[in-house]
Order: structure tokens, then sequence, then C-alpha cells
């Protein structure tokens, strides 16, 4: 078990028997027997170890979870996590060793005792693809093994712990987002007196992650290319807030967008910076300032009771004055948690099912990653500010600290 | 010795637990404690049978066989009577049996695979006996 994960002294210290017992009061509320876990936040959250390949996680009403890990992985997440090492069980494709009856095994003899009972289960619907709902086959197939028990779907007993972050996840925030800005400085670096000519972006996301690797990063985690570059007209895609990167060289006179992202103990960070290269012309200048004050005016207004929609519709309120709506896409930030909690903002509440609720009120200690996108594709031309901030009770804390001036890089 | 003893029977066993005390006492053994229990499914005389081993600081501490569930060991491996004697006869190797699914394995797979070599030591031992199915 890695030390911070044991010790409480360690300002990146979650107490994760209190996480478990939560859910299990969650559990007892909702007349639930057995949790299946099979999403990659409820892994992340749960076990505190990047699970890569499907995984599960059990949890009874009572002691301590058991995780599932295909077999070529289980060893180390056993070695990583603070689970006890018989608490993390491999599943292979051997008979009564694939992952349906293993955990229906378990589930029926261990936690159940042979009894019948209610099986909460993950699958509901997302935007992020490595979500980890159960597939139809899996949820068919637990049916069936675990009959007469009854499947319900209870993720939201998982999201409704995970929404409020604790300090040891905040902290790991913070420094997820050194380690970005220590990525964006030495990148700075790189490309100042005409060290970008002759780049690709391809070779920016690449560069940027080896800097960032180099202050303890272990993964551009987002699956969005690891680090998301765009120059040129690809800056400007219309309603376009994913790019990962291409073999386009990097050309004077045009934007470029460096969206890199760094993975702290299972924390994300995520920043996205934008320059021009070579020469700027005023009508660029005049979307860049547009662009810097609108950033700076959403982190203003972000606090404990604002909701999303309450936000965006004070924020192009403002764009609209200063004639620069129709550039703006109508949303400013998205979800963030430990690793796999990237996209819905808040609960399953919304008059969507599975998408942010618009009226969401922001709670102290929540975090979001703010994000706008700027573009203006007849003009070749975007912008893209990504940021981790923290909901305060006044204001945020956006914890990437990098300057957000678009600088003309010569 | 050129008498066939009949697999699983108590004689069987003896001999089976001679062999393997011999050679994990001889060889350069891992000092593991574990302990299996095979069960067998559908036997020639129509009843379950069980063939019980532990493995205490790598010496062979203990051996039976019998009739039924046998002993709730940390591993278990399920399966039918003519498979498990494929496998004694190295007819199939243990793995490929689990893999296509005509043994149920039941326990810590990882822990289970950390001492693979050793049950496959086992089980090449145990195959020298001459035995009659």
């Amino acid at each position: 078990m890695s030390r911070y994960l044991s010790d409480k002294s360690s300002p990146f210290y979650i107490d994760h028997p209190e996480r478990v017992k939560k859910l299990q009061a969650l559990m007892r509320e909702k007349g639930i027997d057995v949790y299946l876990g099979s999403r990659l936040r409820t892994m992340s959250w749960l076990t505190d170890v990047f699970c890569p390949w499907r995984s599960y996680i059990v949890i009874p009403k009572e002691g301590l979870p058991t995780a599932f890990i295909f077999v070529i992985d289980a060893g180390r997440v056993a070695d990583e996590t603070w689970l006890p090492e018989e608490n993390v069980l491999a599943f292979a494709p051997m008979g009564g060793m694939d992952q349906i009856s293993i955990i229906s095994n378990f589930i029926t003899e261990e936690c159940l005792k042979g009894k019948e009972g209610v099986i909460g289960v993950e699958a509901g619907m997302g935007c992020y693809l490595p979500e980890g709902n159960l597939t139809h086959y899996e949820y068919e197939r637990f049916a069936q093994e675990l009959a007469p028990c009854k499947l319900v779907n209870a993720l939201d007993l998982v999201d409704s712990l995970q929404m409020i972050k604790d300090i040891g996840t905040i902290n790991r925030f913070r420094h997820a987002s050194k380690i970005v800005d220590f990525g964006h400085e030495r990148f700075l670096k790189h490309i100042q007196n005409g060290g970008w000519k002759g780049m690709t972006e391809t070779e920016v996301a690449g560069l940027c992650g080896y800097y960032m690797r180099q202050a303890g990063s272990v993964w551009e985690w987002s699956f969005t290319g690891g680090n998301e570059i765009a120059s040129g007209y690809r800056t400007g895609i219309a309603s376009c807030a994913c790019t990962p990167p291409t073999d386009k060289k990097l050309e004077a006179g045009e934007p470029l967008m460096v969206d890199i992202h760094a993975m702290f103990k299972l924390a994300t960070g995520d920043h996205s910076h934008n320059y021009f290269l070579g020469h700027a012309t005023p009508r660029q200048l005049w979307h860049a300032k547009n662009f810097e004050d609108i950033v700076k005016e959403t982190l203003k207004t972000y606090r404990a009771g604002i909701t999303p929609s309450e936000l965006s519709n004070q924020m192009l309120e403002f764009a609209a004055k200063r004639g620069f709506a129709e550039y703006m896409v109508p949303g400013f930030e998205h979800g963030i948690g430990m690793l796999g909690d990237e996209w819905r903002i808040g609960l399953n509440d919304g008059p969507i099912e599975y998408w942010t609720n618009p009226d969401h009120v922001y709670r102290e200690n929540e975090m979001v990653i703010c994000a706008m996108q700027y573009a203006c594709p007849e003009e070749n031309i975007g912008f893209r500010y990504e940021n981790p901030i923290l909901i305060n009770k006044n204001d945020c804390e956006w914890m990437s600290k990098f300057p957000l001036e678009i600088q003309v890089i010569k | 010795m050129s008498e066939k003893l009949k697999y699983l029977s108590p004689e069987w066993a003896a001999e089976a637990f001679r062999r393997l005390k011999e050679s994990f006492a001889s060889a350069d053994t891992p000092k593991v404690s574990a302990a299996m229990t095979n069960r067998y499914k559908n036997c020639p005389d129509g009843k379950d049978k069980y063939y019980y081993v532990s493995i205490v600081n790598g010496e062979v501490a203990e051996l039976e066989t019998g009739e039924g569930d046998g002993p709730d060991a940390e591993f278990k491996i399920i399966g039918d009577y003519d498979v498990f004697a494929m496998v004694s006869r190295c007819e199939i190797s243990a793995q490929k049996a689990l893999m296509g699914g005509k043994f149920k394995f039941k326990g810590n797979l990882v822990k289970g695979l950390k001492l693979a070599s050793l049950a496959d030591r086992l089980n090449k031992i145990t195959s020298e006996i001459p035995t009659e199915f």
C-alpha cells in the first residue's frame, strides 16, 4: 500500500473506511443488500487505484468491499490499494473464474449467505466512453445467476457521496494543477524565440506530457487524445470542445490552443492555455480580449448557491453586451472527480436523465472544471479555457494558476 | 512398483503422500503454505469424491481421498472424474482444463497462479504412480 493511503498526516490522505461506511448507510436507507459497482469513477473512489481494465467492486451491507479485477492487473491493484490483499480477487477466462461466475458466487455465498436480497448495480448512461455501466449482457447474466435476487439501478448512491470533495481529494487536485502549470511553464519556455517553428500539434502534446511527467504526472488522463492541441482553423471549429492533436504543423499568424492533462493520485489536472504564433492582427487580439474577459467574469461569478443555468445566462448576457455571444459555446463547466468522474455535474436529478441538471444548486466543496470554448469558424480562430475550480461559499478557487493572458509568441 | 493402484483409493492416496513428501523434502521447494481440494463429479461408481492435499512451509503435510466434498480448502477445483483422470494421466494439462471450462476453480486466483507451478509438480509426481482408473 502506498504511504499516503495510510498516513493520516499526509495532505493527500483519504478516509476510505469512512467512505465505505457512508455508502453502507445509504444502502441500508434504500433497502439495498449488496452494491455491485462497475464504473471507473466508483472503482477510483473506493479502491484509490487506477483500474484501466474491466473491474468491479462488491460492497456488502457491513465490512470491507471486495474488488474483482482482470487477472493481468489484479496483483498490481492489490499492491497499491488500501484494501487488504484478500479483498482483491482476480477474474479470468477459467471455469468458475469468469467475472459473472466469481462475482455471482461471491455475492450469493459471502454477502447474502444463500438468502435473497436486493443488489444495487450501476446501469445508467453517459457521454463519457469509459463510464463502465453494466452492459446489457452483464446485466442479463447477473440477473440470471443471482435470481431470485432483484437488481436495481443504484448509481445515485455513489454519485451523491462523490459530489462534495474531502480535503485529501481537494489537495490532490491542487497538486495535479501544479503539475499542469509546470507543464505549461516549461512548454512556454520551449516555444519562445522561435522554438515553436516546425513543430506539429502531436509534438506539442508529447512535449507537454514529458514536462508534466517530469513533475510527477502518471498519465495524460483525458480520453480525448491525452493532451488536446489545436492550431489555426482547428481552434475555431464550430461548437468544438474536443481536439485530439494531429500532425498539422504550427504556422505563423495562427492561434494555438494547448489543453493539457496531468494525473496525480487519481486527481485530474486540466488546464487549457492559448497563444498566437509569430504575430496577431488587431481583430485576433479583439477576440482574445473577449475571451480573457469572459473567463475572468466567469471565475468571479462561481460560488455556492448559483446554478449552471444562472451562470450561463449571466455570462451569455455579458458576451451579448460585448458583441461576441455568437462565438460562445453555451456551457461553462463540466463535472470532475477522481478518475472516471468527468462528465455530469451534480446528481442524476435533471429533466433529461443522466445529463446535468441545469438547476443544480452548487454547494461548498463541490468541484467542476470551469470550461469555456470560444469559436469563430469564419475567421479560423478559437480559444479554450479549462481549469478545475473548488466552489466556496462566496467565490471559487481556481487551481491552475498559469496566467490567463493570450501572448503572442515570437 | 508394477502393481496398479486404484485411483483415489486409500492405497493410492498413501502412495501419493509418500512420493510427494519425499519429492518435496528433497527438492528446493518454496516455503509456502496452501491447501487444495479437488472435487470429482460423476465418478464411475456414481459417487462424488475428493482429493485433498495440504502443504505447510513447503512440506506436504496431509493428503487424503474419500467420498463427498472433502475439507473446505483455500483452493478448490471441481470437475468430472474423467477430466481429472485425463489430467492425472498427463493427457491434458490442468491449465487447459481450467481455460476450457472443464474445471471450475474457487479461491484467490492471484495467489493460485503464484502456486501454479507447485500444482503442476503435484500432478506430475502423482501421474507417475501406476494407476488403474
